[in-house]
């Protein structure tokens, strides 16, 4: 069974996996696999992108989104046609482009929005691993091929279980089963500055502590040599932080809610 | 050569092809440096006449990993190889739709009411339209204007433009086949390029360190290994490691980045945007104003001479002047001390960070990164951040271990195929030999000037064309000597005649270089009596031609290339056809071919080779010739030529003056590193522009972009234009995939696509605009318009767009659609003495526009057809019916 990972930590946003796959899929007929897609207007693979933070600590996310070749997938399930769309032995779900009729259904029972409709050709079309070149021998899909930062990595299940273990699945509350793996998913996080006020000056190794309402959950960190920190993988909650150096009084700053990244800005100490 | 049946140019491309496997498949490169070393090797899928894909070469299809010799860096166990698979960038996978872009040039075009033998109606130029001729007709209307133009006033009349990036071709050279063929009429005035990329470090930084031919520290040899072992910093100063490279080098930078990050080394961005590489690999960003960071420079110098930590033993052996430097940076010579609260104001960049720069920077070995430092080294009065950057890294010891200026581009760009020097070598390890493919080569050559031959530097040709006498210094060419900067010139040249005469290969000025709208109004001059382009594409200047020819891309016709800047590996590459010309297009070498057939010069142009033996020349002088067949090479279609054993016996960068200054001098006249430059005080004594020693200038007699200047009162912003993102300067605006991405062009409620403008939300608020809103950027050059991206990624006071979008104007010369701020950037050069030219750091102010109110005012401009996908396209030139 193929897999696909996508490991977030290197994903440089060159949009080289997004545009590999137009390459491939605009003006070429694959059929029964693939008909070609409109010029413009479809994303079989698509970035979604984020600036996160306040300036000046802002860091952009990337989010390589395609179908997920689900094991549990609606798309197969709302299908009318027989064979319609059907699951491959390497786990390739394929929308057949000959037998689709055109309903629409599988576009929107899609959760992931992977599924767009071909006006002109009135058909429903999606990923489909490249598997007309898989079924060629090749190694890898497209996207895989054209990344340069080995950010998309494509291979049997079992050979990738050290990479599987340190990755999750995008929205598994949606119960689809997907079968694709992302390492490094954007979580909360909470940064800022810590400076001595009394002398302008940030202040460089500051310890941090953040911590929950209810104990258990408390995070660390010190501030690096321009008085920033950033405190990563925060789960959702109120929180709060704690700063210390030596020759401050410890300051504290509660009811931080955190559900998704907070900038707390310039925090002085030695006010 | 017979003219071909043109095949009715379709710009929506829907021929499907239905089966998987490719009738043939040729390996290119699509690199943008333009000339010589390449970049990005592909291979290219071909069935029934049409590109199927375009997909990495992976170079060990043919060779074997011990023929490959791939290298391979390990440093405290984390490990960066060399890639055996070609780290392509977006916009050579993107390719094929510029082939098929709905804006290449099909035919021959004539601009409707221009007539060589009536009247020319210069005043027109950028307003009519252009009809079909025939080439029979465009190479008789060539012919006989440059023999009446040599007859009349002599061939200095004709302006040679004929220079710059774009697709890398050897035999069929995108620039330059036009200026060998001028060559063979007599001296035509040549269009020196300025050298635009090195601004500051070229008239600022080799005053100081010499470093010839450009000013950067071009001895780079094992730099990036040796930062992996001893840097605890890397200073991205105005760097951006994920945009610049792309189109020269390839993604190998990317995975430099990201292995200097698994290091623990903290890679510290100074610019006013987070740039790409900032969003993805800064451990911090100094969000600092446009073209402020002298200011920064001097405050982190007053820290360290103020903390006693800079090493004064290393200045003593190793740099004069410092004690004058020390002086002006204390107040002691204008009772102005440089501390970070002095600096803190004009910077943007509070004091306390400036100190925690400062004691960083000197607690830990820092290297400083460029690619090539874009608005830091490219605005008014650059030289002196240019300047200061080498003195403050000698204060920490430049040359010692981690402590250099590295390039993340542009990689053994200097060097010529044998030579095993420094200067030659990439800051990776090197191969044992560089193809090299110049022996092909038809265009031009960065050596390319004859001494006493008649030019103006690029720079200036607005004001050559729109004055009667110009003088500047320096010849301006990247290659040329220091000393050069002392000599003045002038146009027109001693016993030459004024321009009359325009031929463009490289028709990009307007959305490349300062203050175009100038320029423009130099097309429009009587004076010009005739202007001529040839490009594949219908873009920027071709709108101002007269004639205008089309041309084919390096995917219709058969070169040689050598793709080795990648950083990876070095290859020759037998660049092979991939298709048939679309239209009736030919390359720019077979246009000249054409033209040289006539005037009875075939034989001298083409020294008697054919485009086979050319491409056999360029293979027999490549250096690798002898490590493998020519038939073997165009079988395998690309050789390796393998990592040298001993890479690693370079010394590092500066190693060698580090250790031995006196025995190792730099080619500065004292030899020594010149905080102060006497010779600079002799040539130029009372230059308050670019004093002997570096200083903060605000503003001058050059320039008021400032936001000290009372200017700014009506122009309150400092914009930054940079290298594009989604292009490489004005190439693959019309790619539509590119279109689609939010940050390459903002779709308008009219279905146009602008160019986004990064503004700060703050910023944005203050003037009522919100995120898409299509706003107008103006100062008193003129305007554009361009589509409001707010975004914390741009620091406050401060906008950012990207240069090189296709120019559409609204107005010819003072309203453009399509968001060419090079329309209105600064017009006077870098300083009064030095040429080269700003185009960052200038004032602007920004408000939202009334896209239905202007395009009452407007209709003409904007009703012409536009291509949803790809904006401009060449049906709204061509006048189908009389006057536009």
């Amino acid at each position: 069974m193929k897999t696909l990972i996508v490991d977030l930590t290197r994903c440089n946003g060159c949009y080289n996996c997004q545009l590999a796959c137009k390459d491939e899929h605009v003006d070429n007929d694959w059929s029964p696999i693939a008909k070609p897609q409109p010029d413009t207007g479809q994303f079989w693979l698509k970035i979604s992108e984020y600036a996160r933070g306040v300036l000046p600590r802002v860091r952009v996310c990337y989010q390589p989104v395609m179908c997920q070749h689900c094991a549990d997938a609606p798309c197969i399930s709302v299908c009318p046609v027989e064979g319609g769309i059907y699951r491959r032995e390497d786990g390739a779900v394929i929308i057949d482009a000959e037998k689709c009729t055109g309903c629409g259904a599988c576009v929107d029972a899609c959760p992931y929005g992977a599924v767009y409709f071909n006006e002109e050709l009135h058909i429903a079309q999606k990923c489909t691993l490249c598997a007309h070149l898989l079924d060629r021998g090749w190694k890898e899909p497209r996207c895989v091929d054209a990344c340069p930062t080995d950010a998309l990595v494509f291979g049997e299940e079992e050979e990738l279980q050290s990479l599987i273990e340190r990755a999750e699945v995008l929205h598994p509350e949606y119960k689809t089963n997907p079968r694709v793996h992302y390492i490094g998913l954007p979580k909360p996080f909470v940064a800022g500055a810590v400076y001595d006020a009394k002398n302008d000056e940030v202040v460089k190794g500051a310890i941090l502590t953040l911590e929950a309402k209810i104990p258990g959950t408390t995070y660390t960190g010190t501030t690096d040599g321009f008085g920033e920190f950033t405190l990563r993988d925060v789960s959702p909650g109120i929180y709060t932080l704690m700063v210390s150096a030596p020759g401050f009084d410890v300051k504290e700053i509660s009811g931080i809610d955190v559900t998704r990244e907070v900038d707390l800005g310039d925090i002085p100490l030695g006010e | 050569m017979s003219a071909r049946v043109p095949e009715e140019l379709d710009g929506d491309v829907r021929a499907y092809s239905v089966d998987t496997a490719a009738e043939r498949t040729v390996t290119k490169t699509i690199g943008f440096i333009g000339f010589n070393r390449d970049s990005n090797s592909v291979e290219v899928d071909v069935r029934e006449g049409r590109l199927i894909r375009i997909r990495p070469l992976h170079f060990d299809a043919r060779y074997t990993r011990e023929e490959l010799g791939p290298w391979q860096l390990n440093v405290r166990g984390r490990i960066l190889g060399a890639s055996t698979k070609s780290l392509v960038s977006p916009l050579s996978l993107t390719y094929k739709k510029r082939i098929y872009s709905p804006n290449r040039i099909p035919y021959p075009l004539k601009r409707v009411d221009w007539d060589p033998d009536g009247e020319r109606n210069p005043q027109n130029r950028g307003t009519s339209g252009y009809e079909r001729v025939s080439w029979d007709e465009a190479l008789d209307i060539i012919v006989s204007e440059l023999t009446r133009i040599k007859e009349r006033y002599g061939m200095s009349a004709v302006l040679s433009q004929s220079d710059g990036h774009g697709e890398t071709k050897l035999v069929h050279a995108s620039h330059g086949c036009t200026k060998r063929l001028l060559d063979l009429l007599g001296p035509s005035t040549w269009q020196h390029r300025n050298p635009d990329s090195w601004e500051g470090w070229y008239w600022g930084a080799k005053h100081v360190w010499g470093m010839d031919p450009v000013g950067q520290m071009l001895t780079q040899s094992n730099v990036i290994p040796d930062i992996a072992e001893h840097s605890g910093m890397v200073l991205f100063w105005g760097c951006d490691p994920e945009t610049t490279p792309w189109g020269f080098d390839g993604q190998m930078a990317s995975r430099v980045c990201y292995w200097l990050s698994d290091l623990g080394i903290r890679s510290v961005y100074i610019c006013p945007d987070l740039n790409y590489g900032a969003a993805v690999h800064a451990d911090n960003w100094i969000p600092i104003r446009p073209n402020t960071d002298a200011a920064l420079q001097l405050a982190i110098a007053y820290v360290w001479i103020h903390e006693g930590t800079y090493d004064q033993q290393y200045l003593d052996s190793h740099a004069v002047g410092f004690e004058k430097f020390r002086a002006y940076v204390l107040g002691e010579e204008d009772g102005v001390a440089k501390t970070p609260d002095w600096a803190a104001p004009i910077t943007g960049v509070k004091a306390r960070v400036i100190k925690a720069l400062a004691r960083e920077w000197a607690s830990t070995p820092t290297s400083i990164a460029h690619g090539n430092g874009g608005c830091y080294i490219r605005g008014p009065y650059a030289t002196e951040p240019g300047r200061l950057e080498v003195v403050l890294l000698a204060m920490q010891g430049l040359g010692a271990p981690g402590r250099h200026q590295v390039k993340m581009l542009e990689w053994g760009l200097f060097g010529d195929q044998n030579d095993l020097s420094a200067v030659a070598n990439p800051p990776l390890p090197r191969p044992v030999v560089f193809p090299s493919v110049m022996a092909a080569n038809c265009g031009w050559g960065p050596s390319g000037a004859v001494e006493d031959w008649p030019f103006v530097p690029k720079d200036l040709i607005h004001d050559a064309l729109n004055s009667e006498h110009i003088e500047w210094y320096g010849k301006t060419l990247a290659r040329t000597p220091t000393e050069d900067q002392f000599v003045k010139y002038s146009y027109p040249m001693e016993g030459c005649s004024e321009i009359h005469m325009i031929w463009t290969d490289s028709p990009c000025w307007i959305t490349c270089w300062n203050d175009s709208n100038a320029y423009i109004k130099g097309l429009l001059s009587p004076k010009v009596e005739f202007i001529l382009a040839q490009q594949p594409w219908m873009e920027n200047d071709c709108q101002f031609a007269d004639l205008v020819l089309p041309v084919s891309t390096k995917f219709e016709s058969k070169d040689i290339a050598a793709d080795t800047m990648n950083g990876s590996v070095a290859a020759l590459i037998y660049d092979d056809q991939a298709i048939e010309p679309r239209g009736e297009a030919h390359s720019d070498y077979e246009i000249c071919c054409m033209i040289a057939e006539r005037l009875g010069l075939l034989d001298k142009y083409t020294g008697g080779k054919s485009v086979d033996e050319w491409i056999k020349a360029g293979f027999d002088g490549s250096g690798v010739q002898d490590m493998t067949t020519f038939e073997e090479f165009k079988d395998k279609r690309y050789f390796v030529a393998p990592t040298a054993d001993d890479w690693k016996d370079h010394p590092v960068g500066l190693a060698e003056f580090y250790a031995d200054p006196e025995g190792s001098p730099l080619s500065t006249p004292s030899g020594k590193l010149e905080i102060y430059s006497e010779r600079l005080a002799t040539m130029f004594p009372n230059d308050e522009e670019r004093p002997p020693l570096p200083k903060w200038i605000p503003y001058g007699e050059s320039h008021h972009e400032s936001l000290e200047h009372p200017r700014s009162k009506s122009y309150p912003l400092l914009l930054i234009s940079n290298h594009g993102r989604w292009r490489v300067h004005a190439q693959h605006d019309d790619v539509t995939w590119l279109r689609e991405i939010e940050t390459c062009k903002i779709t308008g409620p009219d279905g146009y696509g602008y160019q986004p403008v990064w503004i700060n939300p703050a910023d944005a608020k203050k003037r009522h605009i919100k995120h898409g809103d299509i706003v107008k950027i103006y100062n008193d050059r003129g305007a554009v318009l361009a589509g409001a991206y707010v975004t914390e990624r741009i620091a406050p006071d401060s906008l950012s767009i990207d240069h090189g979008a296709r120019y559409d104007p609204i107005v010819v010369g003072e309203l453009d659609r399509g968001g060419a701020i090079n329309t209105i950037t600064p017009h006077n050069t870098t300083s009064k003495n030095t040429t080269g030219m700003a185009v960052g750091g200038f004032l602007v102010e920004v408000e939202p526009v009334d896209l239905e109110e202007l395009r009452q005012a407007h209709q003409e401009a904007f009703a012409r057809p536009y291509h949803a996908g790809a904006g401009l396209c060449v049906e709204r030139v061509i006048d189908k019916g009389g006057r536009k």
